[in-house]
């Protein structure tokens, strides 16, 4: 019987030769998926601690080929600061690499938690029409009218600023945008034959529901998560950056721009400028993947 | 007709205000945060700290406090009923004054990056949209999605030490004057329509000046989301039949894709109305690059300084704008497309 669904399935992702663009974001997105892994290990100093060495610069590229033959025959007299240092002497290199631990783990979690409830709020709302659910989509409405920076900010600083905080405020933006996905979808699927040949083989509606439906009603809520997971970096980013996200010291691309911002207009860049870098090619990786999977879709 | 959808619009908004008033009263009452103790520091004494509590009115049960936020009560304190947002708690002014005189700046700031974005976007969109796969096309499409998710924060503060720093073109992120200039006598609140109306053309020139990068900033920001919509429904209107039509009875390219643009730009003005009201709270962060002054710096003070009366109003604010410019879209988008009656 399952095998009705999934001939259906299939050609919402049709096999088609990667483009060299979408090659690019994978890459970007492969790597800073590892570096959430390793990062906070691998940098030359540990990201939390302090060296005495205060609003170093960068090396110039002329020095860097020395430095780094120094480095690995170990004639330094310590490890190189490739990005220089900030003003409380934190090795920006080591926290550019290691912060993906924090940004993406937070993006990655409360798009999860959103997409889960979200896909099954929308589920319900599209498949079992009725009072409380049309109560459900008009709480959602209002839900998705709330300024979205402002209720996270307002959500992070009252429940107090920590990581699990941030991740339950950013699913709690982004719940809406799935119900109403998942509803859509559903509810263009629910007329579909293979519903009527679930319901004509004696299936339950919440069988249906679940077995059926919600596999072929996917793909959209799927797409977007590419989309919110880049957003959520920026957010959680821009929440740092006005002193409401991550606390200090926690290696976080946000917080070390908004860290820099203060000595940028003296001519010191390089504290905001290589965390900003990171950030950006990190969201361009998510929307380039995202955009990607749309076409895909829409073709298919 | 129109008279009678308009005020169906505002009538459901008003009811989607009151659920959202409602909803954000207690969603911030609900979180774990002490108000009092912020105002009055760790330290005070008990006495202290339930004066405090009594002068917020916080020792009131919820719902009296409820009550008295909506302007049930009005011989306690003005509500909403009344036209009041209350007092904060930070300040001791009225909320609604301190918004009204924030929210001029967000206003300005956005409205004037989204007819940058848009005096851009639309020529950009159409070229790329009539040679569709084209070497063009793929330039514009990459250049809109890099533009579209990029943290517009990190742009300002790049913007600042280039055209300030390093080429002196632009002034210090310093606000909306310069720190020395006495601001005009405030009439709409707007600087550059303030300057103006004073007859001040030197301090107006400095007030566009200060303006020059964060417009700039934001436009970027926007530029993207607005360059693929614009070559998607550009697109779509030139596949139609009436364009078929005007083409095959050989009107000239000119006036055909004015045509075009013109059912191009209809579908268009829904996604405007959504990235406007986005915006009113999203420019918060360039606010914060350039010390503007807006109503997203004002929110962000508010919530870091738990002042619930403000919080409450800035929510409220952005919000009823943003039902109105929905509305103001969906009456555009009525006006050029003929099809859509109400």
């Amino acid at each position: 019987m399952s095998a009705l669904p999934d001939i259906e399935a299939l050609p919402a992702l049709p096999p088609k030769p990667a483009d060299w663009l979408f090659r690019i974001g994978l890459a970007i997105v492969i790597t800073v998926t590892i570096l959430a892994v390793i990062g906070p290990y691998i940098g030359p100093y540990d990201p939390t601690l302090t060296t005495v060495r205060v609003a170093q610069p960068p090396p110039s590229l002329l020095e860097l080929p020395g430095l780094l033959k120094g480095w690995v025959a170990g004639t330094l007299e310590y490890p190189p600061h490739l990005m220089g240092t900030d003003v409380s002497g934190y090795d920006i290199f080591s926290r550019v690499i290691a912060a993906p631990r924090t940004d993406l783990m937070i993006a990655l979690t409360a798009n999860f938690l959103s997409l889960v409830v979200g896909v099954f709020l929308g589920l319900i709302a599209g498949y079992f029409r009725n009072f409380a659910t049309e109560l459900l989509m008009r709480v959602s409405d209002v839900m998705q009218s709330f300024p979205v920076f402002i209720s996270a900010m307002v959500l992070v600083t009252l429940a107090g600023r920590s990581t699990s905080n941030i991740i339950i405020a950013l699913a709690f933006v982004y719940i809406p945008i799935y119900i109403r996905l998942t509803r859509a979808e559903v509810l263009s699927q629910k007329s579909r034959g293979f519903v009527e040949a679930a319901r004509a083989m004696g299936n339950s509606e919440i069988a249906i529901a679940l077995r059926h439906v919600l596999p072929n009603s996917l793909t959209p809520a799927l797409i977007q998560s590419s989309v919110t997971i880049g957003f959520a970096i920026l957010l959680t980013a821009g929440l740092s950056f006005v002193g409401a996200g991550v606390r200090p010291p926690t290696p976080e691309w946000g917080l070390m721009i908004s860290t820099g911002a203060n000595t940028i207009i003296l001519g010191e860049w390089w504290p905001s400028v290589f965390p900003g870098i990171a950030i950006s090619l990190t969201v361009f990786g998510f929307a380039v993947l995202g955009n990607a999977l749309e076409r895909r879709y829409e073709d298919g | 007709m129109l008279l009678k959808y308009v005020l169906r619009r505002m009538s459901i908004g008003l009811v989607q205000l009151l659920g959202l008033s409602i909803t954000v009263f207690f969603l911030i009452r609900l979180l774990p945060a002490d108000p009092v103790s912020r105002l009055v520091g760790m330290n005070a004494s008990k006495e202290a700290y339930a004066q405090a509590q009594a002068q917020l009115g916080l020792d009131r049960p919820v719902l009296t406090q409820l009550l008295i936020y909506l302007g049930f009560q009005p011989d306690v304190a003005p509500g909403l009923l009344q036209g009041s947002l209350g007092v904060s708690w930070v300040t001791g002014s009225q909320v609604t004054a301190e918004i009204a005189a924030y929210l001029p700046v967000t206003l300005e700031l956005v409205t004037l990056s989204f007819l940058f974005a848009f005096a851009v976007a639309v020529p950009v969109g159409m070229l790329s949209a009539l040679r569709p796969g084209g070497r063009a096309d793929k330039g514009v499409f990459l250049y809109s999605l890099f533009a579209g998710s990029q943290p517009e924060f990190w742009w300002g503060l790049l913007f600042v030490y280039v055209f300030f720093f390093k080429l002196g073109w632009a002034p210090a992120p310093l606000g909306r004057l310069s720190p020395m200039t006495t601001p005009p006598p405030a009439t709409t609140g707007f600087i550059l329509i303030d300057t103006l109306l004073a007859g001040q053309p030197a301090k107006f020139v400095e007030a566009a000046h200060h303006l020059l990068l964060p417009v700039l900033n934001l436009a970027f920001v926007l530029s993207g989301p607005i360059i693929k919509m614009v070559r998607q429904n550009m697109l779509r209107a030139l596949q139609s039949d009436f364009v078929l039509y005007a083409n095959s009875i050989g009107l000239p390219r000119k006036v055909v894709a004015r045509y075009a643009l013109r059912a191009a730009m209809a579908p268009s003005m829904t996604l405007i109305g959504i990235l406007y009201g986005f915006m009113l709270s999203g420019a918060v962060l360039v606010e914060t690059v350039f010390s503007l002054g807006g109503i997203g710096q004002y929110a962000v003070r508010s919530v870091l300084a738990f002042d619930y009366p403000a919080i409450q109003g800035v929510v409220l604010v952005i919000t009823a704008i943003s039902l109105v410019v929905y509305l103001l879209l969906d009456l555009i988008h009525a006006a050029i497309d003929p099809r859509i009656a109400y």
